[in-house]
């Protein structure tokens, strides 16, 4: 059972991954000669500032999407564009380390997914423009239809198509619901915040969201030229000895920085931990306070494998089904869409054909999440050893002194971040021999000198404390 | 900054008549035009090299070193200021392994320039025909 002439599709959720999805099934198709009918069910308004227009996310395009979109054809307009990185500052409890790939060039692109923090509203005409709202209005350049309402349930017909009721609208006599007409396909692009990811259990197929955590954002208005002057062209990143705090982040965006925190039940103590932290604190202005309401979210992202993302004629794409741990969500998502859009037009649209062309896909990216779990794992057990922070540090900074030199841990490090490259690449990267004797060597250095450092304090005597 | 005030833009930037790839030189990566035009530049003995084609935005060049070894056989140089990225030869691999669809635009440049040299080889079969006619004989 393949999509075929005149079908008619129905995509729930209009951001990256229900718009790349409808780009890539009407550009397929049309390289197939099939004429296709794709809707988009998207209520949100991406041109509206703060929540009612945003999609939550820490808003970095990875080098990956930016090359791979290059290479595709698929441009992206200045507007979207707030600010381009081309380099990582690692801050450690020990020091922070500079880490800039050889070849200098911007390819990591920082964006706002709707039309900018709580608050730019007062900035009108907004300088930039949506990266959700861009990627909509690509899909319905390539003739997909957006359908800007709510839908409230989905149910199969007799011949086991899907139709979408939607919720009334003012005006409308609650409880009195019109059923779209059939649809031949419906493909989830809910997410895995708010309540388009329940609709799900209606069609009773077996489908079991990922486990997923909380992540803390937070946009803070420093002003372009502080921004800059702060954190130049550099993504920062923090591995720091907080419980249960997996890695924080700043970003440059325009006039804004952008906080992520991730970790472990992420909460306002957590958050307030890594804000007072030294290392953080540092990179704002002086006698900075954080504003008493800024534009701030928890959103759900995922940390595990879904269960069944797929039935006869239904399918999810993006976070609700399959993305990568902790970075490069809308890569993920580019990739998903794609392969989605392969399997419904080339193998078919029935379970059995996803699960032959999807599901191997999801899968793969599942595996290679499960390695980033171990690294992670390993970072948080050798934080507890401080002489380790050091270390790194200490063979990063060597390794940038040798020009010939593979740079295998900075390049690890920098993928890690940005997206670059599977973990499982990064993984062996970062195992090997070369890279763990002179982590070993700059262990026992850094061990010595801790030692030395003490005993002459100890000689010395501490200072006193009055 | 070439383009955009003081705002940092994506990709690497060069400025009008500045080479961008070399004849001759070793090839890692393909790239892709983001902004702006240059020309390509092949030496055929004389003294200037002669244009044998201009890239417009989107389009792309060392796409040859993505399959094959060697050196690069043109220059390509900026025509006004243009903004390029860059994408390794590894991570197109391993893209290639993961999306086969993903070389599809590429493939298919390719064909497109393999059929203008085609006709271009016929075209100066036909010139030398007429030229010397006596090793046609």
């Amino acid at each position: 059972m393949k999509l075929k002439n005149h079908d008619h599709i129905a995509i729930i959720g209009g951001g990256p991954a229900g718009s790349l999805t409808a780009c890539f099934l009407l550009e397929m198709a049309q390289k197939m000669n099939i004429s296709l009918h794709v809707d988009i069910f998207e209520p949100r308004d991406f041109t509206a500032t703060g929540p009612p227009g945003c999609n939550m996310c820490g808003g970095v395009v990875s080098e990956l999407l930016m090359q791979k979109m290059a290479a595709e054809g698929i441009s992206l307009p200045k507007s979207v564009l707030l600010d381009g990185i081309d380099s990582y500052v690692l801050h450690t409890d020990a020091d922070a380390v500079f880490i800039r790939p050889a070849r200098a060039e911007m390819r990591i692109a920082s964006i706002f997914r709707g039309a900018g923090p709580l608050g730019a509203e007062s900035q009108r005409p907004l300088p930039w423009t949506s990266f959700d709202q861009h990627f909509l209005e690509m899909a319905m350049n390539r003739g997909a239809q957006h359908i800007p309402r709510r839908v409230h349930r989905l149910a199969r017909t007799a011949d086991l198509k899907l139709q979408v009721f939607l919720r009334p609208e003012r005006g409308e006599t609650a409880g009195c619901e019109t059923p779209s007409d059939p649809y031949d396909l419906l493909v989830g692009c809910v997410g895995l915040n708010g309540s388009g990811i329940k609709l799900f259990d209606d069609l009773a197929f077996g489908y079991r969201p990922p486990p997923s955590d909380r992540a803390w954002i937070v946009e803070l208005y420093m002003g372009d030229e502080e921004v800059h002057r702060r954190l130049g062209n550099a993504m920062h990143i923090f591995l720091l000895n907080i419980p249960r705090l997996k890695f924080a982040a700043m970003i440059p965006k325009g006039h804004y920085a952008t906080f992520i925190i991730l970790g472990r039940d992420v909460d306002e103590e957590l958050a307030n931990q890594v804000f007072h932290a030294p290392q953080v604190r540092q990179l704002f202005p002086d006698g900075w306070h954080n504003p008493v309401r800024p534009c701030h979210c928890q959103p759900r992202i995922s940390i595990g494998s879904p269960q069944r993302p797929f039935a006869d004629r239904v399918v999810l794409v993006g976070d609700c089904a399959a993305s990568r741990l902790y970075k490069d969500g809308i890569g993920a998502a580019y990739r998903m869409a794609k392969v989605c859009a392969l399997t419904a037009l080339t193998r078919g649209i029935t379970a059995q054909d996803f699960k032959q062309g999807y599901w191997p896909a999801c899968q793969s990216l599942e595996r290679d999440n499960r390695l980033g779990h171990m690294l992670f794992a390993v970072d948080r057990l050798l934080r507890h050893f401080p002489p380790f922070g050091q270390a790194l540090l200490m063979v990063i900074r060597d390794e940038q002194n040798r020009p010939q030199d593979p740079h295998r841990l900075g390049s690890a490090i920098w993928d890690t971040f940005t997206g670059s490259a599977s973990y499982k690449n990064i993984f062996v990267r970062a195992a090997h021999p070369v890279v763990v004797v002179r982590l070993l060597r700059a262990v026992s250095k850094a061990i010595f000198t801790r030692i030395r450092t003490g005993r002459q304090v100890q000689k010395q005597g501490y200072p006193h404390v009055i | 900054m070439l383009f955009n005030g003081d705002k940092p833009m994506l990709g690497k930037e060069f400025a009008d008549g500045e080479t961008i790839t070399w004849a001759g030189e070793s090839g890692d990566c393909l790239y892709v035009i983001l902004e702006g035009r240059a020309e390509v530049l092949v030496d055929d003995g004389s003294d200037a090299p002669f244009r044998s084609s201009i890239l417009e935005k989107d389009s792309f060049f060392g796409e040859m070193f993505m399959f094959s070894e060697g050196p690069r056989v043109a220059t390509v140089r900026a025509l006004g200021p243009v903004r390029v990225m860059s994408i390794d030869k590894h991570g197109f691999l391993q893209w290639l392994a993961e999306d086969p669809s993903f070389s599809m635009r590429i493939m298919a440049k390719m064909a497109e320039r393999i059929r203008t040299l085609s006709a271009e080889v016929v075209r100066l079969r036909t010139v030398l025909r007429t030229r010397v006619p006596h090793e046609n004989a």
